[in-house]
């Protein structure tokens, strides 16, 4: 219990320190009101819209103020929407939330198979086909890969919808574009782990007692090499965020990503600020909770 | 270690429930997704079909809110002009009509009177007046914060003779307002409505008196409209709904359209027209839009574009209609000015032109002291624009032929803004306005402005005189006149040297007949289903 709160209490730092960093970068990097306006609007109406939105002042004191707003849970109006960012980003969140859930199946799906049968058929063509797979998933990028699958599987055989969300079949694509990669890794991973643990003198051990193939590979063999692949997932959630805001904009998903870009673009502040407390926070309690789950797993892992 | 094999079957089985039930409480929340839903399949049953006619658009971006005041963006608007309507319109050909205007004559050179037809209602059946009007226009014209403030502030007061009848009085003459009141932030807001409920209210639920009620608007997803039965010139026929649906990425767009999930396709580039045009059942059509790409120069004397000769060496040195025809594949036209036909005050003898001639490029520059070769620096925003990053190195290498050595400068969009505004772009920039108003007043404003000083170092006062003679000339012939001279100084000095003329593709599904139009508005009433 000690652990769980100790751990909370170093979130709040971490989200200070990103909500600082991203402020600065986002103010440096461009003036909202230069794209808000006309592309000739004039320098005296620049500066007067500026000054109305309260853009004029330092940096640190616009900071300041955003967090003394932060604070009473308000991020500010987006200058884009005319409404508080907060709910907007909120609103964005299943569609991000469904797109992962679906990535991690998909790539939970192809890699046990995969990396088991990787390392059982060791050093063969297969073992060597589908390592390089794997360094190909891995290397492509998101968005040539869902352009590709795109016009593989909804232009030329027509079988999945092209864009949007909807029903499950709209999430097909999405969901192998974002989980590919991870897929990739995590069949590595457990191929590399099976392989040591088809070493262990238990495996043999098993073999001996003369249970089946089946039965000592995938419950003495793959049960003891699944630990590490928590840890990866749960790693991997920022790596999985990254590409659901490619993915997102490929396939038209609304979800934070599109918005988180979209939010950039325009400079829009409070949006922008928005989204990187959420997903922040989603990344830190996924984090957080692949730590809980070891424990869960491995009774022997003590916190103090 | 047996619980780690289980735990990983239930974490499965637990995400895998989970993701159903996002996905069914997707589908129970909103009854429409299933029916867009069998839109974007293929195989919609007939009986479906004549029940409910979809008619879906793919746009780029997001509207921006549904505050009419409150943004810049032609897209927003393109989706607005379907809900709100205005007091005056464009047609299809660009001439101004009275759309909620019966009539409507000036009074004097600062007042216009104006009324409202009669029996026109919002869509909550609220009747149109006055005051709405009232109300509309001296939002926009008192609050300085509001986007379009800076283009209707010319307005001083609404007087409201009674529930039809009133008077625009406007800040000295102004020739332009009938070309204000059809555009951005001149749609009639309800009054009534927006006092009882709020503003916030009307953000999410808006209502205007178009041929379009507003349905239901998911961020960075879809805008759904339906025909609105009241309409005053009678329901929109043959379409039952229209979907606006945001796809930022143009393959995406066109692989929608090529697969029958969407009917019409907006912001194409001229090379997507060929594989559009290669598919049965959809084609590419194209329009002259109102975006005009063009080279700034600084005429700072630091720089060595402040020379005219150099400048003129610049604009001979580019070949327009190679840049028209070769990478822009036609859906382009040479031009000297920024003001195109159709716009008030265009120039005809400076449109569908270009000069271009090397060996006298050659020679100005060595007339100019350059004969040994000359570096500048090209600033421009990084993929901002249709195809600019090919059009300026093709620019770059045009002008090496005459010995200007370009140092292309990519920058982020809003960089670019910022060095623009501050004239530290080097000697040149690269950029497409746009004008959405039709009129020279505007595209010709920075030349007789700070804008033109701050920017290019650039002032010429008889430049200056001309412009605000005509801005509030109410005879139009000399007004035309004035704006035309304007232009042919710029030709002569080049504060900037206008290239091309941008066509506007738009991919189209048979099924659906759709003229594209200059202001770029995506007017429904006047598309038809087949």
């Amino acid at each position: 219990m000690t652990y769980i709160i100790k751990k909370l209490f170093q979130i709040i730092p971490v989200l200070f320190i990103i909500s600082f960093v991203v402020f600065i970068f986002v103010n440096v990097s461009g003036d909202p009101v230069v794209l808000m306006l006309p592309e000739d609007a004039s320098n005296e109406e620049i500066k007067a819209m500026q000054e109305s939105l309260g853009l004029d002042k330092p940096v640190i004191v616009q900071y300041g103020l955003f967090l003394s707003n932060v604070m009473k849970g308000q991020f500010g109006q987006s200058f884009v929407y005319k409404q508080e960012a907060l709910p907007i980003v909120l609103e964005r969140l299943p569609a991000t939330f469904e797109l992962m859930i679906a990535a991690i199946i998909i790539s939970i799906l192809i890699s046990i198979p995969l990396g088991v049968l990787s390392a059982i058929k060791r050093n063969t063509f297969i073992d060597l086909f589908i390592s390089g797979t794997s360094v190909l998933g891995k290397a492509m990028p998101n968005f040539w890969l869902g352009l590709m699958l795109m016009l593989v599987f909804s232009v030329y055989l027509q079988i999945l919808p092209v864009s949007s969300r909807g029903s499950l079949l709209h999430l097909v694509l999405p969901a192998i574009t974002t989980g590919t990669a991870m897929a990739a890794e995590l069949t590595r991973m457990l191929r590399s782990q099976m392989l040591d643990v088809l070493h262990q003198d238990y495996m043999r051990t098993a073999r001996s007692k003369g249970l089946s193939h089946f039965s000592v590979v995938y419950k003495h063999g793959l049960r003891n090499s699944l630990l590490p692949v928590i840890t990866l997932i749960a790693l991997n959630i920022s790596t999985l965020v990254g590409g659901a805001l490619v993915t997102e904009v490929v396939f038209a998903w609304p979800g934070i990503g599109q918005l988180v870009i979209s939010a950039v673009h325009a400079r829009d502040m409070a949006v922008v600020q928005a989204c990187i407390f959420v997903i922040a926070i989603f990344v830190i309690g996924a984090n957080f909770l692949a730590d809980i789950l070891y424990r869960v797993v491995d009774p022997r892992i003590k916190y103090r | 270690m047996k619980k780690t094999l289980m735990f990983m079957v239930v974490l499965c089985g637990l995400l895998i429930l989970s993701l159903v039930a996002c996905s069914n409480a997707e589908e129970a929340n909103v009854d429409q997704e299933k029916t867009n839903t069998e839109e974007e399949g293929k195989e919609v049953s007939e009986s479906e079909q004549d029940q409910e006619r979809i008619l879906t658009i793919a746009i780029p971006n997001d509207i921006y809110s549904f505050d009419i005041h409150d943004h810049n963006q032609i897209d927003t608007e393109a989706v607005h002009i379907n809900i709100f309507s205005y007091l005056l319109t464009r047609q299809t050909d660009m001439e101004v009509e009275p759309d909620l205007l019966e009539s409507y004559e000036p009074v004097d050179d600062v007042t216009w009177a104006m009324s409202l037809k009669e029996g026109i209602t919002f869509h909550n059946g609220d009747p149109l007046t006055a005051e709405d009007v009232k109300f509309t226009l001296e939002r926009v014209a008192n609050d300085d914060t509001l986007q379009e403030h800076g283009r209707l502030k010319v307005i001083k007061e609404v007087k409201i003779l009674n529930d039809y009848e009133f008077e625009i009085i406007t800040d000295g003459a102004q020739p332009t307002l009938m070309n204000l009141l059809s555009r951005i932030g001149s749609g009639i807001l309800p009054k009534n409505y927006i006092e009882e409920n709020g503003w916030d209210h009307f953000l999410s639920n808006p209502i205007g008196t178009g041929p379009f009620k507003f349905v239901e608007w998911r961020r960075d997803d879809r805008i759904i409209l339906e025909p609105y039965e009241n309409y005053f010139e009678g329901r929109v026929q043959g379409i039952d709904q229209v979907v606006f649906r945001v796809i930022p990425e143009v393959s995406t767009r066109i692989n929608e359209l090529l697969t029958g999930g969407v009917d019409i396709v907006t912001d194409l580039t001229p090379d997507d027209m060929q594989r559009i045009n290669a598919q049965e059942g959809v084609s590419a059509v194209s329009a002259p839009s109102q975006r005009v790409g063009f080279l700034g120069l600084h005429h700072g004397e630091e720089h060595p574009t402040s020379d005219p000769k150099v400048r003129e060496a610049i604009e001979l040195a580019i070949d327009n209609e190679a840049i028209t025809k070769q990478i822009l594949l036609g859906e382009a036209t040479p031009t000297r000015t920024r003001i195109t036909p159709g716009n008030f005050g265009a120039h005809p003898r400076l449109y569908n032109t270009y000069l271009y001639d090397p060996n006298r490029a050659k020679q100005l520059l060595e007339e100019a002291g350059y004969g040994d070769g000359l570096e500048l620096t090209l600033t421009l925003a990084d993929n901002h624009y249709l195809k600019a990053n090919e059009i300026n190195e093709v620019i770059a290498s045009m002008l090496a032929q005459v010995g200007i050595d370009v140092n292309i400068q990519f920058v982020d969009w809003s960089r670019f803004l910022e060095l623009r505004n501050a004239g530290d772009y080097g000697q040149m920039y690269f950029a497409v306005y746009g004008n959405s108003i039709f009129d020279s007043s505007i595209g010709l404003q920075e030349f007789a402005s700070n804008v033109g000083w701050d920017r290019a170092s650039y002032r010429n006062e008889e430049v200056t005189e001309l412009w605000e003679q005509a801005l509030n000339n109410m005879n139009f012939d000399e007004r035309e006149e004035q704006y035309q001279r304007i232009q042919e100084i710029v030709a002569e000095e080049r504060p900037k040297i206008y290239l091309y003329h941008q066509n506007e593709v738009y991919g189209v599904s048979d099924d659906v007949i759709f003229t594209p139009r200059t202001d770029s508005m995506l007017v429904i009433k006047d598309m038809r289903m087949q």
